[in-house]
């Protein structure tokens, strides 16, 4: 038994978990706005605005890593918010590729900048597990190999534990918001901009919020990726990346927000599942996209399904699905 | 409704397939390996753009490995590989390097490819106490991650002093224009150590002009750099770009000699820019034309097997698991980890096809850099 | 120092510093050539999203396919450059086909949403990419000189042969467009299926055929471009890369779905880029081509020829 949970706890497997939680959080970035009907392809910008900022503030300020990496956060969204905007009045596709020229302009800024040393990336970043299991090595009876695990074993649980109290917080938050005037707000919104306004919804305000909630996300996210990744570099934060993120969305499905928490862990673990196909993999990776496409279009998780398991029934009123009701 | 029914249960399958596999892997697996095998791990680009660079080193790898085992292998021991794909990605690479110690037990590990895939597997390696030598990993810093992390390729900072002080003895340029692709760690890395031996050397710098990966028209860079007309150019890139640039330049009548970073030091290079590349000067840790005994054998093994000449992603492998091999040679205990370590950084004066190796106290190689010249598509030292 | 001759005989470089005109000169033929490589691989993107309203993220792999095409016709022995160009068409339009077949009409069929298109594309495109990648190695290949031709020298400016031939490509393939678009029967049919597709099958337009011979043209454009391009620099599974996000930026500059604006919109960007090396500094080059993307759509969102009705549509 003792072998087995040691097994089960080896670092491999609490990496992906870790890293799990935080592509959940890229996830839920993109869902938020998307939830208005805005998509916003600028996750991998503001995910690399928090990395880099809370990574130099670690780095070079000395800053403590919760507050750095709320830092890091903070200036996500307040970025966000300077981008909100002037692209408050585009809508669709133009959203999309305005929102992707702004994560490539900040791609472009990190290549270019002293601050970031270029292509050269920041590299020996302080990393959350080694810092808490140090602290226990020094300061608890593990650290001599009198406890039931090793500190650097219980310092990955400590950080997962963390990891996922963040997440279960952005999602609480999230429904919460969804469940309330705002959330409705949001509805109207996607499924008719024009009538929302003439319903005396402010959508220029909401449009905001779910912008700023987006950095905010994205930013917080970024900061996590470079504290247990020791490095982050401009290359981590492209094109491919944002890409990526829309991906956990659309394959969950964004009918609600579970299908995006779906979706980030499975493209997670597809890639390491898939380890055993070699050069393969990728091929494989797309046809699945294709497929699901065409045989799922509404993603993993639709709406009805995740009724259909909740067990209080309630409210089958629902806004229409996005995507339907085409321009 | 009949095809979203089968398309739901497609999905479904899919899905417990994917939890099933992983599953699999969460399960406990075997503990250390008891047989009698030395068992090493690679961390290779193998899929992707890089995937050049990778297989590369592993057609290397597994030439060393072969050659060790029909020998015998190492105390009547076999060597085993298992190859793990980064695609070039830091948290693939992290997977990657957790996945070989945890699961698979490896004794030590080669890899990654990329300079920064090594900057977040090393940690991740070296806080497992597992070895971790980089054989293509050119960056500033890559030994001084920790105890574990080792590395058998020359730093470019280790190369290019030598390349411009003997180029410039040679040629007896003055002035100098300095390209790279700046959206790569180890083009600039090398650029940053060009500018500061051109200057070191009184070379007056003119223009400095950058590109990226992946670019094809360089005409513009190039454009200004025949508005301030050098007397050489300096070029750090991979072999891709490189070429490109080097026949847009000869096209545009910038005839200038050629010194060039680590990128040029691939035959890839005159294949694809043919006569532009004539003359190209570039310093490196290997040369296959070298006249030693253990060279001559590996390039013709190399060739027979693989119909080419050996690039120094291949040479360089091949170095590295023999590396390990004098380790394991060392130690005779497969399942060791802490020991094979202790005898890796022991390691002095081991004769290699690239040259001599020594490892400086943070696990850095110590040798001597060739000057090499491209003469009609063959790569000769530069005299 | 002695200078090496350099064999190819090479013009001589431009005089230093004293011709600035020059200079100037030859930076207006990059920026033309560069352009005109952005455009010819924009002319089918454009075509595609006008007929209907998608962005094929597989352009970019569609393209380098027909580089391939046509390089293995040319392996073979055949040292033509219509021929070339011809199997680079043809092997893409075959792509485009199955494009359709697979990815696009089963989405059409079970009316996903917008997103779905995209994201299939896109699934398309890493499984296209890794494709060539297995196929034909990662490795950069690059045509026979012989087919290549030489340059010339124009003013004291050199301009290479193949660059004339993209210049004449892209203008004559957007040439090519316009009228089909404007003046036939099918390109009428195009645009109705573009209009509402509804309403064009009400009115008796058999819409499937038309999307599914708009895909094809469009990849056939892009096979075109490939080979065009990889004769001007080289061949690879990655050359896609840059031209689907500069694509995609040029097909907003020049408004979504218009050939004309795809056109100019590649040449802007061409000259953006080439000015910001030659004024400022290489290193914002790239900086310059999302920069005035985002400009242009803060300020006049539906781009620089596009009308002001079609912008944006719905996710």
């Amino acid at each position: 038994m003792g072998d087995l949970l040691a097994n089960l706890l080896n670092p491999y497997n609490l990496q992906l978990v870790m890293l799990i939680a935080i592509n959940c959080l890229l996830g839920l970035s993109v869902w938020v706005p998307l939830s208005a009907g805005q998509l916003s392809l600028g996750g991998a910008g503001f995910m690399s605005v928090g990395a880099y900022t809370a990574a130099l503030l670690t780095l070079q300020a000395g800053w403590s890593m919760p507050a750095a990496i709320l830092a890091g956060a903070a200036l996500a969204a307040a970025l966000a918010l300077l981008l909100g905007y002037p692209t408050l009045r585009l809508q669709g596709v133009y959203l999309a590729i305005a929102t992707l020229a702004f994560g490539e302009m900040v791609r472009i800024l990190a290549l270019n900048l002293r601050i970031t040393n270029g292509a050269l990336g920041l590299a020996g970043i302080p990393q959350m597990v080694d810092e808490v299991s140090w602290y226990l090595w020094d300061h608890t009876s593990l650290g001599s190999g009198q406890g039931p695990l090793d500190p650097h074993t219980a310092g990955s649980l400590i950080i997962l534990g963390v990891l996922y109290v963040l997440l279960a917080a952005a999602v609480y938050a999230l429904l919460r918001q969804a469940g309330s005037r705002v959330g409705r707000a949001l509805r109207a919104i996607q499924a008719d901009e024009l009538a929302a306004r003439a319903m005396g919804i402010d959508t220029r305000y909401y449009k905001l919020l779910v912008f700023t909630q987006s950095g905010f996300l994205a930013g917080l996210a970024g900061g996590l990726y470079a504290h247990l990744y020791y490095f982050i570099g401009p290359g981590d934060f492209g094109f491919t990346r944002a890409i990526e993120m829309l991906l956990y969305v659309v394959l969950g499905g964004m009918q609600t927000l579970w299908g995006t928490l779906v979706g980030a862990s499975a493209l997670t673990l597809l890639p390491e599942v898939l380890r055993f196909s070699a050069s393969y993999r990728l091929m494989i990776y797309g046809g699945v996209l294709v497929a699901l496409m065409i045989f799922r279009p509404e993603g993993l998780i639709s709406a009805a399904l995740v009724d259909a398991l909740s067990w209080r029934r309630r409210r089958p009123a629902r806004a229409l699905p996005p995507g339907e009701g085409a321009a | 409704m009949r095809v979203l029914l089968m398309g739901g249960r497609a999905v479904a399958l899919l899905l417990v397939l994917a939890v099933a596999g992983s599953l699999a892997g969460w399960g406990p697996e075997a503990a250390y390996a008891q047989s009698a095998v030395w068992r090493f791990g690679a961390v290779l680009v193998l899929s992707g753009d890089g995937a050049a660079y990778g297989n590369s080193q592993r057609e290397g790898l597994e030439l060393a490995r072969d050659t060790i085992n029909e020998a015998g292998g190492i105390h009547g021991m076999p060597v085993e590989i298992i190859f793990e794909d980064s695609r070039g990605e830091r948290t693939d690479a992290v997977n990657a390097v957790l996945k070989l110690i945890n699961r698979d037990r490896v004794l030590a590990i080669i890899g990654p490819t990329y300079s920064p895939e090594m900057f977040a597997a090393g940690p991740a390696a070296d806080r497992a106490r597992v070895t971790i030598m980089g054989i293509s990993t050119t960056a500033v810093g890559i030994g001084e991650i920790g105890p574990y992390v080792f590395r058998n390729s020359l730093p470019e900072e280790g190369v290019i002093p030598t390349t411009i002080r003997v180029s410039k003895e040679k040629l007896g340029y003055e002035t100098a224009a300095l390209l790279y692709s700046n959206n790569n760690d180890f083009t600039k890395s090398a650029a940053e150590t060009f500018e500061r031996e051109l200057r070191a050397n009184g070379v007056d710098i003119l223009t400095i002009e950058t590109f990226h990966d992946g670019d094809t028209d360089f005409r513009a860079q190039l454009t200004k750099v025949l508005s301030v007309n050098p007397d050489v150019l300096v070029v750090s890139a991979l072999y891709k770009e490189a070429a490109l640039l080097l026949q847009q330049a000869r096209q545009l009548g910038l005839n200038q000699p050629v010194v060039g970073g680590n990128g040029f030091n691939s035959p890839e290079l005159y294949r694809l820019a043919g006569e532009a590349a004539e003359g190209a000067i570039v310093g490196s840790p290997w040369f296959p034309g070298r006249d030693h005994p253990l060279v001559k054998e590996f390039v013709a093994k190399y060739q027979a097997r693989y119909g080419r000449v050996p690039d120094q992603f291949a040479a360089q492998a091949y170095d590295g698991l023999m590396l390990f091999a004098e380790a394991a040679r060392r130690t005779g205990k497969p399942t060791d980890r802490q020991a094979f370590r202790d005898a890796l950084a022991e390691i002095r004066n081991f004769e290699g096809v690239t040259g001599v190796f020594s490892f400086d106290e943070h696990g850095n190689p110590m040798m001597d850099a060739t000057i090499l010249q491209l003469r009609g598509g063959e790569y000769v030292e530069f005299k | 120092m002695a200078r090496r001759g350099h064999a190819g005989a090479a013009p001589r470089p431009l005089e230093t510093g004293a011709h600035a005109a020059t200079v100037w000169l030859q930076q207006l033929i990059n920026g033309v050539s560069l352009g005109a490589t952005y455009s010819l691989v924009a002319l089918g993107y454009t075509l595609v999203f006008g007929t209907l309203g998608i962005i094929n993220m597989a352009h970019g792999e569609i393209f380098m396919f027909g580089a391939f095409f046509g390089l293995l016709l040319v392996e073979t022995g055949l040292l033509s450059s219509v021929g070339m160009l011809a199997a680079a068409a043809g092997g893409a339009a075959v792509m485009g086909l199955l494009l359709e077949y697979i990815a696009l009409r089963p989405l059409r069929r079970r009316q996903g949403g917008h997103l779905t298109p995209l994201i299939s594309t896109i699934g398309v495109s890493i499984f296209l990419r890794s494709l060539a990648l297995q196929l034909f190695g990662p490795e950069s290949q690059s045509f026979p000189a012989a087919l290549k031709g030489g340059s010339f020298r124009l003013g004291g400016t050199v301009v290479t042969q193949v660059d004339a031939v993209i210049l004449t490509a892209a203008l004559g393939l957007m040439l090519g467009l316009w009228l089909l678009l404007g003046r036939t029967k099918l390109g009428k049919a195009m645009r109705a299926t573009a209009e509402n597709q509804t309403t064009a099958a009400l009115l008796g337009v058999n819409t499937e055929a038309i999307i599914a011979l708009t895909v094809m043209l469009a990849a056939a454009l892009g096979g075109v471009a490939g080979a065009l391009v990889g004769l001007s620099f080289a061949v690879s599974p990655s050359m896609g890369l840059p031209y689907g996000l500069k694509g995609l930026s040029i097909i907003v500059l020049g408004g979504m779905g218009n050939v004309v604006g795809a056109m100019v919109g590649g040449l802007l960007l061409g000259f953006a880029e080439v000015v910001t090396v030659q004024l400022f500094s290489s290193s914002w080059r790239d900086m310059a081509a999302f920069a005035l993307l985002f400009l242009l759509l803060v300020v006049k969102p539906e781009g620089l020829f596009g009308r002001a009705h079609q912008a944006g549509g719905k996710v």
